[in-house]
């Protein structure tokens, strides 16, 4: 089969069942899931043999190459499909987190569930589509794509507070995409290139690089835009509100991927394209992105609902992949990829097995917990697995480890004073994951959970187990073998004609 | 082929794979569990032997992970350092599971307990034969993982999940700063192997720097129970006897030692009196502590934390020593510091091991019950763990010609040469152990039973009993040169030995010391009581001994309940005030304001609309053309 029709396939896929599942009615039952078990594992599969079989081919490390005309020439735009080293583990992620999530949704078997699977069917076509762009229009097109029905899903199927949730949400990620759009388009008004395709823009930008004040402004829009999608403190608040209310295979692809958009926008367009931006708004950067780990951090300890204790604790692991952005240089952008991608399986993880929390307990208040293990000892487990991973524990978690650790090396390089507040994070979230676990699973019940309790609870059933280990073995992949990945962002990021070399360490 | 590399591979794999087969597997199956787990201990000393033995050293690393301009290795570093560290932890450990056997028969969750137990082996090793810094670190997170789902054992007690979740928090402290050493590590070397920074310091010595070694110190503070960061080893005692013995007395506690010796070159001057005050100043403050407890268990714990206490400080001042005698230095395969804290290490391994599974032993025996002073005429009841007991409690008071004598004098004799404060620091530690032991023994052991419990006090089965003989000898003769083959010998032979005249004088301070604490022992508490005597008779100093030992616990549980708990609440509420209420609500209403204000201008009266219409033209004109 030809390489180029891999990522239409990961792409089209979800996108054909979700128009099949449109003229679906309820009643059709299995068929409806077996249909949206096609989708989600047809995306899943390519992504995964896109991994094994990655080879680059061109200079920009740019595999799987395909250009389809749109129409649109005349203003630069063409499908121009393709993966570098930056794009894969990503487009992995998205696979892998949109099978898991989507395996989950089927068996939950929520209301209306054609209706619900067909959005997020949607959703996973735009996610496989970001990742996949190398033209940036349609890079932000099936971010918009991914997006919308994440505020539908939120207020159709949330839980509590879902209105204003889903009212907040759209508010704010909007507002970050329009900020972003504003400054793509900005970028590609100055650069006098002829198409939006980054490999081109890259071409053109590399030979006659824009000025400083340019670079400055567009860098501090796609900084401010892409910050709000990726919740940079204080733009933050969104993300909690949202992610506790949303259900959970929209949280699971929201948090685990879409949320990523920002800061792969960041690392594959920003920074080779605008090499002076960061300097320019490093300091500021430095000061919310230390906001999101020590202050949003702090706040994490005091959340009693564990749907937003996750939410908050992500929003926090946010400014590690900042602060590596903030260092521009290759080991840091190297560094923020990798957690992008660890960080997405955990919290997706994490949210999978809160929600199977909550279908057992019927609550996600912490307080009114305690004693679980003795009930679920399965739950248990995944659990707090998936938690320790989260808190960067080696073992399950080692990809999280070499995440924060080359995040830790590529600050010292760059400011050392920044790493003191930084490695703080460690203590941070060792205390919030540890009490959680502890209130959750561990000690006596409180009077009115083992009421609550006093019919069978079922343990993890199968059903649930099977995407979380999907989940914990692409995890636990990438962690021992990290260099499947690495070696593509290496390649991806010092290959060519890239910029992010050391240029920022010796100021 | 068997080479170093492969027989290290399976030291790894061995218990990795014993964990995961009983985790995935053999989770309700506790019979089998226990034996895959005992085996894995079993094939894990094999193996182990083999290696220090018949092989050679060895290092060897692959090339994990790159990423810009760093690139990290991983492999094995097996040298005699780590070798004398493997038989301590292959031996021990491979003991401590077959008591555990015997230890844990009825429990309900046995195969979790082995499971666990078989993954802490995994980390430890790891710790030991890892070749470098990022590598040591990996698994020393997950010893304290291990640590951490041992302790919290038995899920179900409050205190178990408080003291299992203290231990990781303050371990993660420790690891803030060795985190930070380790990244400041990079940018220094360029590499974090540990065989290639020592190459590029003994080039040019002015690379080692006082900030990376101290902060790579803070891990071993955390790790090892140093003060100030010795709150959680107490508290680790809510885990079942057995890791107690193995994790939080012989092995894991001492990889914050190991960790020492194994950075030995990356040391400076400045960086070794910060280590030998911390070092000093915990062996003595934990035996201060040790005075008032009342928990088996406690006391021994608060021992280990001191004499951990004292191999900080034996590593300060044989590394110091050798500085001031390079002579010395020649080709011993361990430097003077190394050997001086390995030695006390191993032997404590030996009789701290051993104490406390005759503790276990004694708890087992009287149903559970903890507290000394409700024990009593054990000698009688339980014979076998009594004489066994008795041998390790003269190693550990440094009664001489026993094991703990060596080891403690020759600490005592490096400090008499480099600092003779610290000498006698360390001597006023050494009366506390004799004193605080000999509580403990006069009052378990002698007298009549004070409770039902250790009246129906019975002997353990031989499983429990054959550990307890074999470590009863090790404590006697771990002092001995001829215990140690080679290569282990270095541990004793790499030692300055101190003249005859020194040695006498070391023997007699010694006797004394143990003497007069073994009197006070015994003035206050004759042949046991059925209180404390201390706090009855002498309330004063009891109370304020106790104060001394809780007052860093006070004092960090005020801080987290009154400053961290506090900052956090207030920053929360600030949060949803600010945030959500007055900036995102706020800007709402500056947008609902500026609707109402267009609103009002859509009157529907098309005059209005076309002047509006004619401005907004006008305004674009002045835009456009500027005039």
């Amino acid at each position: 089969m030809n390489d180029s029709l891999l990522l239409p396939l990961a792409i089209a896929t979800p996108l054909v069942c979700a128009l099949i599942l449109l003229g679906g009615k309820n009643y059709w039952g299995r068929a409806v899931r077996a249909i949206a078990f096609v989708g989600f594992v047809v995306p899943a599969v390519v992504s995964l043999w896109c991994w094994y079989s990655y080879a680059p081919s061109t200079p920009g490390g740019y595999a799987f190459i395909g250009r389809w005309a749109t129409g649109l020439e005349g203003l630069g735009i063409t499908l121009h499909l393709g993966l570098n080293g930056i794009a894969l583990p990503l487009f992995v992620l998205a696979g892998v987190v949109g099978l898991a999530a989507g395996l989950f949704a089927i068996q939950a078997r929520a209301e209306r569930a054609y209706q619900y699977l067909l959005l997020l069917l949607f959703m996973q076509s735009g996610l496989m589509g970001v990742f996949a762009s190398i033209d940036v229009f349609f890079f932000y097109f099936f971010h918009e794509m991914a997006l919308i029905p994440t505020f539908i899903m939120v207020g159709i199927w949330g839980g509590r507070d879902r209105q204003y949730a889903a009212m907040k949400m759209t508010v704010y990620l909007t507002v970050g995409a329009m900020l972003s759009l504003a400054g793509l388009i900005y970028l590609y008004v100055q650069s006098d290139a002829s198409s939006f395709s980054l490999i081109d823009l890259r071409n053109e930008l590399a030979e006659t690089p824009l000025s400083a004040s340019v670079q400055k402004y567009a860098f501090g829009f796609l900084l401010l835009g892409f910050g709000i999608l990726v919740s940079l403190w204080p733009f933050h608040t969104w993300a909690p509100l949202g992610y506790g209310a949303a259900p959970s295979s929209a949280a699971m692809l929201h948090a685990g991927v879409l949320k990523k958009f920002g800061l792969y926008g960041l690392v594959q367009i920003a920074l080779p394209l605008l090499p002076a931006g960061p300097a320019q708004w490093s300091s500021i950067l430095t000061w919310l992105a230390l906001g999101n780990i020590v202050v949003v951090g702090l706040i994490t300890m005091t959340q009693r609902d564990v749907k937003q204790l996750i939410g908050y604790s992500s929003v926090m692991h946010m400014g590690y992949a900042f602060l590596a952005i903030a260092t521009a240089s290759t080991l840091g952008a190297g560094a923020a990829v990798l957690l992008m991608v660890a960080h997405g399986l955990t919290v997706a993880l994490l949210f999978m097995l809160a929600t199977s929390l909550y279908h057992r307990t019927g609550t996600f208040d912490m307080h009114e917990m305690g004693g679980l293990v003795k009930k679920a000892p399965v739950l248990a487990a995944f659990f707090v697995t998936a938690m320790l991973a989260s808190i960067a524990v080696p073992g399950p978690g080692l990809a999280n480890f070499w995440a924060e650790f080359t995040v830790f090396v590529a600050i010292w390089q760059w400011q050392p004073w920044v790493l003191f507040p930084t490695a703080l994070g460690v203590i941070i979230s060792a205390i919030y994951g540890l009490r959680a676990v502890g209130r959750i699973f561990f000690g006596q019940p409180t009077d009115a959970f083992e009421k609550k309790l006093a019919e069978p609870v079922i343990d993890l059933r199968w059903a649930e187990r099977i995407p979380a280990l999907i989940l914990f073995a692409v995890l636990i992949a990438i962690g021992f073998w990290p260099r499947s990945i690495t070696e593509g962002i290496n390649a991806a990021l010092t290959g060519g004609k890239s910029p992010t070399s050391e240029v920022a360490r010796s100021e | 082929m068997l080479s170093p590399e492969l027989l290290a591979l399976l030291l790894l794999a061995v218990p990795l794979t014993s964990a995961l087969l009983i985790a995935f597997f053999f989770r309700r199956a506790g019979t089998i569990a226990q034996v895959l787990s005992v085996g894995a201990a079993g094939a894990i000393a094999l193996i182990a032997g083999h290696l220090i033995f018949r092989m050679g050293d060895a290092a060897v690393s692959v090339p994990w992970l790159t990423l810009g301009d760093f690139s990290l290795s991983l492999g094995f570093l097996i040298n005699p350092l780590s070798k004398v560290m493997l038989g301590v932890v292959a031996f021990v450990g491979f003991l401590i599971h077959v008591f555990a056997l015997g230890y844990m028969k009825g429990d309900t969750s046995i195969a979790r307990f082995f499971g666990c137990m078989s993954f802490f082996m995994f980390s430890m090793l790891g710790i030991v034969l890892a070749d470098n810094l990022a590598m040591l670190f990996i698994f020393w997170e997950l010893v304290g993982v291990s640590s951490y789902l041992l302790i919290g054992y038995y899920l179900e007690r409050p205190s178990a999940v408080a003291a299992s979740n203290k231990a990781f928090i303050t371990n993660r402290v420790g690891d803030f700063g060795f985190l930070i050493g380790i990244a400041w590590a990079w940018m220094q070397f360029k590499t974090l192997n540990l065989t290639e920074i020592s190459a590029q310091i003994a080039a040019d010595p002015s690379l080692a720097l006082t900030g990376i070694a101290l902060l790579l110190f803070c891990g071993a503070v955390g790790k090892s129970g140093q003060m100030p960061l010795h709150v959680w080893l107490p508290d680790a005692m809510e885990g079942p006897t057995p890791v107690s013995a193995l994790i939080h007395a012989a092995t894991m506690v001492a990889a914050g030692i190991y960790l020492l010796c194994r950075i030995h070159f990356m040391m400076t001057a400045d960086a070794l009196n910060v280590v030998l005050i911390v070092g000093v100043t915990t062996a003595l403050y934990a035996g201060v502590c040790a005075v008032t407890q009342k928990d088996i268990k406690k006391i021994l714990a608060y021992s280990t934390v001191s004499q951990l206490g004292y191999m900080v400080a034996a590593f300060a001042l044989g590394t110091m020593y050798a500085a001031k005698h390079p002579e010395h230095a020649g080709h011993a395969a361990l430097t003077v510091g190394a050997a001086a804290a390995m030695f006390h290490l191993t032997t404590h391994a030996f009789f701290k091991a051993l104490l406390f599974l005759g503790a276990g032993s004694i708890i087992h025996g009287c149903h559970h019950e903890q507290n000394i002073f409700k024990m009593g005429g054990i000698a009688k009841k339980m014979p076998v763990t009594f004489v066994t007991f008795t041998a390790g409690y003269v190693a550990l008071i440094g009664f001489p010609w026993v094991s703990g004598f060596w080891s403690k004098d020759t600490i005592l004799y490096l400090a008499g040469q480099v600092s003779p404060v610290a000498e006698k620091f360390l001597l006023a530690g050494a009366l506390l152990t004799a004193f605080y032991m000999t509580r403990l023994w006069v009052t378990v052991f002698w007298d009549r039973p004070k409770s039902d419990h250790s009246d129906h006090a019975h002997e353990s089965p031989m499983v429990m009993l054959v550990p307890l003989l074999v470590l009863a000898v090790l404590a006697i003769v771990g002092g001995a040169n001829l215990v140690y083959q080679p290569p282990l010998d270095a541990l004793v032979n790499s030692l300055p030995h101190p003249d005859a005249a020194t040695h006498h004088r070391l023997l007699v301070t010694s006797a004394v010391i143990v003497a007069l604490g073994f009197v006070g022992g015994r003035l206050l508490y004759g042949w046991g009581a059925a209180n404390d005597r201390l706090e009855t008779s002498i309330r004063p100093l009891h109370a304020l001994l106790v104060g001394v030992q809780r007052c860093f616990d006070v004092a960090y549980n005020w801080y987290v309940a009154n400053v961290q708990q506090r900052v956090a609440e207030l920053l929360g509420f600030l949060e949803h005030l600010l945030i959500s209420g007055l900036v995102v609500r706020g800007s709402a209403a500056v947008a609902g304001v500026l609707g109402i204000a267009a609103k009002s201008l859509q009157t529907g009266n098309i005059h209005g609309y076309v002047y509006w219409f004619l401005g907004g033209l006008l305004a674009f004109w002045f835009l456009a053309f500027g005039f």
